[in-house]
């Protein structure tokens, strides 16, 4: 069973990566922290018991999931409001989706990134947004098997799908990766 | 591209993406921090499955202090099972080996009334009895 110092050197260890692979997949600052906190609390009510070396598959699978929750809750919001703004007034209709957009890149996270950076932090924000515009089974494979250090067959268990599907995943991502960033005159 | 120059591009990009995410700001890592606490304060306790181990219950014994005790009480415990059974094992027996007396003085009974009838055993060896038997039908 993981202790307390345990289970808090872990996710001491994995929220800023999390924190990045939810913010990569909904792009929207408040909602990444949300779902890494409510992946957090669940793992630590439901799985808290648990041994250290199962903490990593745990949390993946945990996190994986809230941002699913949260693509469907979205999903159905949206479906909502465009039902109602329907019957709204065209200037009522017009005005709430200028706040959604102003909003909306406020709160992202490619807007934080300016242009007087250092030459190195634009490259490093230029991988980031290739790694973010990658298909989300990509990424997932990608970030999974390569920053979180899981193995393929517990990879393939969180996505659902075959160790074959997480390596074709994986070795398109990084395909991917590497041809974008050579257009723009970045060699790894 | 091959497997080794993929691996190399992956490592790179994950060096890349790891000096990134330490770039965080200081709001962001305060959330992150907050929300570890709030996780870490409703971590689920461990569940101890329940032992059902025998415990002698002797009125007015407080609980074992020491492990040795805690030994020679698991042993009272284990003995506080066999015991009964080893008394009804010994009572059957010993119910059984009663009826065998009874039912052995019974037929002695028996036997003991048939000899001491007023007929002498003798009797039944005498022939001159039978003639007596017969004599006395006519």
């Amino acid at each position: 069973m993981a202790t307390d110092k345990e289970l808090s050197d872990f996710l001491e260890d994995i929220e800023r990566r999390a924190f990045k692979q939810a913010i990569y997949a909904v792009r929207k600052e408040e909602s990444a922290l949300d779902i890494v906190q409510d992946a957090m609390i669940k793992l630590a009510e439901k799985y808290g018991d648990k041994p250290a070396a199962e903490l990593p598959m745990l949390f993946q699978r945990i996190l994986q999931n809230t941002i699913r929750d949260y693509f469907r809750r979205e999903k159905v919001r949206t479906s909502w409001i465009s039902l109602f703004s329907s019957f709204g007034k065209q200037d009522d209709q017009e005005s709430f989706d200028a706040l959604e957009v102003i909003e909306a890149e406020e709160g992202s996270y490619g807007a934080e990134t300016g242009q007087n950076r250092l030459e190195r932090s634009q490259i490093l924000n230029i991988i980031e947004q290739e790694v973010q515009n990658l298909p989300s089974r990509q990424r997932e494979a990608f970030l999974m098997r390569y920053w979180q250090d899981l193995n393929v067959s517990e990879t393939a268990t969180i996505m659902g799908c075959s160790e074959g599907s997480v390596k074709t995943h994986c070795s398109r991502a990084t395909h991917t990766l590497a041809t974008a960033l050579r257009a723009k005159g970045i060699y790894l | 591209m091959n497997t080794t120059k993929e691996l190399n591009t992956a490592y790179r990009l994950r060096h890349a993406l790891d000096e990134r995410s330490h770039e965080l700001p200081e709001n962001i890592r305060e959330r992150l921090s907050s929300a570890r606490k709030i996780a870490l304060s409703r971590k689920k306790a461990a569940v101890e499955a329940p032992a059902f181990v025998m415990q002698p219950a002797v009125a007015g014994r407080a609980a074992p202090s020491s492990p040795r005790e805690d030994h020679r009480l698991a042993w009272l415990g284990r003995m506080g099972a066999i015991l009964p059974l080893a008394a009804l094992v010994f009572g059957l027996a010993g119910i059984y080996q009663y009826e065998q007396h009874q039912q052995v003085l019974e037929l002695a009974a028996i036997d003991a009334e048939v000899l001491t009838d007023d007929l002498p055993l003798s009797a039944y060896l005498d022939h001159g009895f039978d003639a007596f038997v017969a004599k006395g039908q006519d």
